[in-house]
């Protein structure tokens, strides 16, 4: 076959590459009556992809809820799902081509914080209103014009709520244990601070994320015999700690974060590794019809808070729009609507559908979704969060407390 | 859709840098260097925080071409007994160093929250036509780069170099300094990747640890594969190709009905896979072969040799 040659190769080349170029061309002619594209990066592939495939799901299930009630300004919307690959180089990528040929108006999802650092400068300086799951406190530090929400609790909200429940369960001691993330040596201070106030001790350790045995890590944590363990990482080596946890014996109490002890690891490790240990999870209000709506229409038991913040980024996005009534469908006019819908003395409605319906006859709303309450501090961070704290039971998670 | 394309082209760019360096050091020189993240990663935080230091950017850029070129000499130098897969290991193993000393170096490089706000040279002065100029400014560098890399290895340098790759033991005999050519050579491709990581931190503002990871090491090695890894115009053309691939599977992946979202996206991850097999099975020298360089001194010994010119790549291939 090396008779191929090399004229042969370049032409195939081009003519594929011309191909391409022709196909999303045509579409890049966008006319009114045509879909507003909502984008969505999130990771399908890669270290950080536990929750893509259910991310996807839920913003489909926006979608076809907002479309089923006629769109936005009598026009369906539509999502463009972008893989984020779990490297901020290939979410660089992936967000130019969604800004610059789809023409998003918002781009959510954007998981990892590095992921999510990497594209904000591409989305504030192409207009285009970005809504975030990532929870490090630096990314709404960044000079980003108001096009910046984050639906996910800030790290630093996140390790006092878990230092908080820590304390309240009668601990003294605590030990964390958890990867290098932009956020590992917050949670130690925020978490230490909290148990040395109320007459406690802290201390913690940062490993290296996808090692296949933390036995030295653990060895050194119980070395302090804590009675309770505070589990910082992600599923891959929250696993890993809690069977190593397991062999070393070690009977005291175990936290983690729903990022890490979530459906994904009961099911990844033998419940009696398990077994116990508490999970505090971003989420909506005690009981929330949203939810409770949203799991049975992905006819799920559960449903973990990112998947949740996903569906609820599609959701106002296009309320946000369906408000500005009048001037151009893009990401300004989300960013100037957002908080009218979300927050404030409207009606609250949980339901999308409805939420829809009553915006479009210009009636005041305040939306509530499955993932919590949607109010926005001015820097862009979510408020009034609430959590679940929910414990490991027989290898199921049990909702303990909700507050 | 233009300024999808500029900027696809750019990225385009930084890799026929890394594509050139690569093609120096592993195509010529038979050093295998999968830790060219690394050196990437190496320049991409000494031009950016120097530029966070108040340098002026051309300072920057030299620096971190010089920094990744001294850390690459060391690392060759003190690796010189290792060859083939073993160096490959030993590079693998030095870039995951690096990363992880940028991830823990806090006080240095703001840890795994990363550096953002880099300033991009004349950004506020261009506005809209930026991303135009560091499109040209990027390939203009690509061409005096493989121009200059066509000269070094058309000279006698270049032949010691390729005398090298092919057998150590016969180049020292004749004469030549092998150690001084590999650190030449690895130097070299150390540089361009510091270059081409300094390039891509003031393109896209902002760079993190988790950004120098293992895959794009593995995309331009595919690279200079398609390309034909000995040759300078297979770089360029194979980083095109890539980057073509890369970004127009986004657009037949979600055009293949009945999918979802982690099917499309896996489907992506397979054609790079399939590509790279296809490549080595129909082509395993690359879209541009190897040349054989006539001595000069019996030019009719050419045309008898039946097996001139082809004997020599299926050797090289090993």
């Amino acid at each position: 076959m090396s008779n191929l040659d090399r004229r042969t190769f370049l032409q195939a080349g081009l003519g594929v590459g011309g191909l391409m170029l022709s196909s999303s061309l045509s579409r890049s002619w966008a006319q009114q009556g045509d879909p507003i594209k909502i984008g969505l990066i999130i990771p399908l592939t890669g270290a950080t992809s536990q929750f893509g495939a259910t991310m996807a799901q839920a913003a489909k299930i926006a979608e076809t809820e907002i479309n089923a009630v006629g769109g936005v300004r009598g026009r369906p919307i539509q999502i463009v799902v972008e893989d984020d690959q779990s490297n901020p180089e290939a979410a660089v990528r992936a967000a130019h081509k969604l800004i610059d040929v789809d023409k998003v108006v918002a781009i959510g999802g954007s998981y990892a914080s590095a992921v999510t650092s990497a594209i904000a400068p591409l989305c504030w300086d192409g207009k285009t209103v970005l809504l975030t799951s990532s929870g490090a406190d630096s990314i709404t530090k960044l000079p980003h014009d108001g096009y910046i929400f984050r639906t996910s609790p800030t790290v630093t909200l996140q390790g006092t709520s878990v230092g908080k429940y820590a304390v309240e369960l009668g601990a003294k001691k605590m030990f964390f244990l958890g990867p290098q993330t932009p956020f590992a040596q917050s949670y130690i201070d925020i978490i230490s601070g909290i148990f040395k106030a109320t007459g406690g001790t802290g201390n913690g350790l940062v490993y290296e994320d996808k090692k296949s045995s933390y036995r030295s890590e653990v060895d050194q944590a119980l070395k302090e015999s804590p009675d309770v363990i505070v589990l910082g990482g992600y599923v891959p080596d929250t696993s890993v700690v809690l069977k190593d946890l397991y062999r070393a014996g070690y009977s005291g109490k175990k936290i983690g974060f729903s990022f890490g002890i979530n459906d994904a690891l009961t099911k990844a490790v033998p419940a009696e590794v398990s077994e116990g240990a508490y999970s505090l999870v971003p989420s909506a209000a005690e009981n929330s019809e949203a939810y409770k709506r949203l799991i049975s229409k992905m006819k799920r038991p559960s449903l973990d808070s990112y998947s949740c913040q996903v569906y609820d980024h599609v959701v106002l996005t296009s309320l946000a729009l369906a408000r500005a009534t009048s001037g151009q469908a893009n990401g300004t006019a989300v960013r100037d609507n957002l908080r009218a819908i979300s927050e404030g003395e409207g009606k609250r409605l949980d339901d999308a559908a409805e939420a829809l319906k009553a915006v479009v006859v210009g009636g005041q709303v305040n939306y509530d979704g499955p993932s919590g309450p949607l109010e926005f501090a001015d820097n862009g961070d979510v408020k009034g969060v609430f959590f679940r704290y929910e414990q490991v039971e027989g290898g199921k998670l049990v909702v303990r407390k909700v507050g | 859709m233009i300024s999808y394309l500029v900027f696809a082209g750019t990225i385009a760019g930084f890799y026929a840098l890394l594509s050139l360096g690569l093609v120096t050091a592993w195509g010529q020189g038979g050093l295998v260097n999968l830790g060219l993240v690394g050196f990437v990663g190496l320049g991409a935080y000494t031009s950016a925080l120097l530029s966070g230091a108040a340098f002026p950017i051309w300072i920057d850029w030299i620096a971190a071409a010089v920094v990744s070129a001294a850390v690459g000499l060391a690392l060759c130098f003190v690796v010189r007994n290792l060859r083939g897969d073993y160096l490959a290991i030993v590079t693998l193993g030095f870039a995951e160093i690096l990363r992880l000393a940028e991830t823990n170096e806090k006080w240095l490089t703001k840890g795994s929250d990363g550096i953002s706000g880099i300033v991009a040279p004349l950004k506020s002065d261009l506005g809209e036509s930026f991303p135009f100029f560091y499109l040209i400014m990027t390939w203009t560098l690509v061409g005096i780069v493989a121009f200059l890399l066509g000269c070094l290895l058309r000279s006698p340098f270049g032949r010691a170099l390729r005398a090298v790759r092919d057998d150590e033991q016969i180049a020292a005999v004749a004469g030549k300094s092998v150690l001084r050519l590999k650190l030449q050579a690895f130097g070299i491709g150390a540089a361009l990747s510091g270059l081409a990581g300094a390039l891509y931190a003031h393109f896209t503002s902002y760079i993190a640890p988790d950004v120098f990871v293992v895959q794009l090491t593995i995309y331009i090695f595919l690279t200079v594969t398609v390309g034909g890894q000995t040759r300078l115009a297979g770089a360029v053309v194979g980083s095109i190709a890539l980057v073509a691939l890369l970004e127009a599977s986004r657009f037949i992946a979600a055009a293949i009905p009945g999918l979802d979202a982690v099917q499309i996206a896996s489907l992506r991850e397979f054609a790079i896979a399939v590509t790279l097999i296809l490549v080595m099975q129909l082509r395993p020298e690359g879209a541009f072969r190897m040349t054989n360089e006539r001595s000069g001194l019996s030019a009719s010994r050419a045309a008898s040799e039946s097996c001139y010119g082809k004997r020599a790549i299926v050797d090289d291939a090993t």
